[in-house]
């Protein structure tokens, strides 16, 4: 009988090394010359996954009351809330913003950038900082922001088509990585990552492709992922071989399903979580520890 | 390549307006320039025309006719406003287009016979487009059956694969690729039909000042693979000089790169690289983006 053996691929592409901090408060995404969970290819996954949970930069607006029960009194303080994270055993922090959106409290730009220099003094992991979507707003907050905390190498988004060139030139000026953020289309993905590579070198660029929660068009989210993975590591895309993040905390939580109950709630982060990661996300984003502590579980981490 | 001017189009603003107040000069205008350019028939898109057809009709083919010794192209989804048209023609002209749409095979096909006209014949079917190269085959082998039934002639037939746009979300560039490979074997499989495509559509959706070199490259492909006609635009004279035979060097490039060779980029000009970069978006060796001559 002819002895089986198993076909054994080999990819020319690798997704770029990433690194997020400085000193003893780094981590490094990325690396990988195989797919995802292809353990059984030629090639390693030097740097798995990373979790990470989200902590507002305001008392959140919706106060599901199992969402917020894990922090206690630490939400109205966003440097005790993510030190309450830290607690939970996270990769790294990612302070969202939201005060400054137009939208919300519109609270200027020095102060949410006063507030991510005070978070960096008190925490040991390192940090992630979303601006609110606004893409003018953005503009100003996020570059104040970089300007702040020159040289400590944070993971500053989004970075948005309409924003690129402001943002984008403060991160590369005072030091930081940019959160490459486009709407839910490999095409115009590529063409944003082509425009910041023009002056970012790409080792400092990360992919948000905009992550939906399950029941909410997660589908859209996974295959796009997954395609951004295939055309880097197997087509060798210079321009998509850069590191996945997936914001999807926020995204479940605003879901009915995850507002109903406890358990609903974190399964829907959880299966959200886990579907992405299974696409190819390298950092995930998520709001509840204990759906960190679930993954962690299923994972095997 | 047989050039169908594609210029006569209303969903152009100045076509739509001259068609209504019935300006004869913007019309005779377009059709004397692209007759000029070497435009070898007169596609005249007038769209569904659900008012005042006939009436219309025989205005707007008159008026051109006045204009061109070429012959028409008239193009419409709409039967009566084809007859209508197709009842003035001079020449032999192309009706564009029927499909394998039951309606389309019922209303539009037989007047090819009826006017002894050329037939442009799609695709589509009432399922709507055949999603791989195959599948395209096969229908498009069911409806020219079905049109030599009605009695016409494989060489009346013009096939159109369909071209959509490269810079649709992931799979425009596949439908480019299978296009091309439509195009090399249909002789093969229909021999004698002739071949058309709706050319500019490939850059649907695609900033403006990048469009011509996307369907001056796609043409060079196709005609490679033996294509027979496009409708296009005459006026972009590059596109011409390509089809003359005039820009040999580009077309051996384009060609390498169909071919799979990675051509040295470093040693070439501008324009040169550029065209090789936009053959291997076509070809999807590389992912597109709008951004895709300037990685």
């Amino acid at each position: 009988m002819m002895e089986y053996k198993a076909p054994k691929e080999a990819y020319k592409g690798v997704v770029r090394e990433v690194t997020i901090g400085k000193g003893d408060k780094t981590m490094k995404v990325g690396g990988e010359n195989i797919l995802p969970l292809h353990f059984f290819d030629e090639g390693s996954l030097p740097n798995p996954p990373k979790f990470v949970l989200e902590v507002l930069d305001m008392e959140p607006a919706d106060k599901t009351p199992h969402l917020l029960e894990p922090f206690g009194d630490a939400i109205s303080d966003p440097i005790k809330w993510a030190k309450k994270c830290e607690g939970f055993g996270v990769d790294a922090i990612c302070l969202s913003l939201v005060s400054t959106d137009p939208a919300e409290k519109d609270a200027p730009a020095d102060g949410a950038a006063q507030l991510v220099k005070r978070m960096l003094g008190e925490i040991k992991k390192p940090l992630i900082v979303y601006g609110s979507g606004d893409e003018k707003k953005d503009a100003e907050v996020l570059t104040k922001v970089a300007q702040v905390c020159a040289g400590e190498n944070l993971l500053i988004g989004p970075v948005q088509k309409e924003n690129y060139e402001v943002v984008g030139k403060a991160i590369l000026d005072n030091g930081h990585v940019a959160i490459a953020q486009s709407p839910l289309d490999i095409n115009l993905l590529k063409e944003l990552s082509v425009k910041l590579c023009k002056f970012l070198p790409p080792e400092k660029v990360v992919i948000d492709p905009l992550s939906s929660a399950l029941g909410y068009g997660i589908e859209y989210s996974f295959s796009l992922i997954e395609r951004v993975k295939q055309i880097g590591v197997i087509t060798k895309d210079s321009m998509t071989m850069m590191p996945i993040i997936a914001n999807l905390g926020d995204e479940c939580w605003k879901t009915k399903q995850a507002k109903e109950n406890k358990t609903q709630g974190l399964l829907w982060e959880g299966m959200t979580a886990l579907s992405l990661y299974l696409a190819g996300a390298n950092i995930l984003i998520l709001r509840h520890p204990e759906t960190l502590k679930l993954l962690k579980e299923t994972i095997g981490r | 390549m047989i050039i169908i001017g594609e210029n006569i189009h209303v969903i152009a603003k100045d076509v739509s307006v001259a068609i209504r107040e019935r300006n004869a000069k913007v019309i005779q205008g377009l059709t004397k320039e692209q007759t000029q350019s070497g435009a070898h028939y007169i596609d005249v898109n007038v769209g569904p025309m659900k008012k005042d057809t006939e009436e219309t009709m025989k205005w707007l083919v008159n008026c051109v006719q006045e204009a061109t010794n070429l012959p028409l192209s008239i193009d419409t989804m709409n039967p009566v406003a084809m007859e209508a048209g197709l009842k003035y023609c001079k020449k032999r002209a192309i009706i564009n287009s029927a499909s394998g749409k039951t309606e389309s095979k019922a209303q539009m096909l037989p007047l090819a016979k009826k006017y002894n006209a050329n037939v442009v014949i799609s695709v589509m079917t009432d399922k709507g487009m055949p999603p791989e190269v195959e599948s395209k085959i096969e229908s498009i082998m069911e409806t020219v059956a079905h049109a030599n039934d009605l009695g016409i002639p494989n060489e009346d037939v013009w096939v159109d694969p369909i071209i959509l746009p490269v810079s649709t979300a992931g799979e425009g560039q596949n439908i480019a690729v299978g296009n091309l490979e439509f195009i090399k074997i249909l002789q093969d499989v229909i021999p004698g039909v002739k071949s058309t495509v709706g050319l500019s559509n490939i850059s649907n959706g695609v900033p403006a000042h990048l469009r011509p070199i996307l369907n001056r490259t796609y043409l060079v492909m196709l005609a490679r693979n033996g294509l027979y006609s496009a409708i296009a635009d005459p006026l972009d004279e590059e596109l011409m000089a390509f089809m003359k035979g005039e820009l040999p060097k580009i077309t051996d490039l384009i060609y390498r790169t169909m071919d799979g060779e990675e051509v040295d980029l470093s040693s070439l000009p501008q324009k040169e690289v550029a065209y090789v970069k936009t053959a291997r978006v076509l070809m999807a060796q590389s992912l597109y983006s709008d951004a895709w001559l300037e990685i």
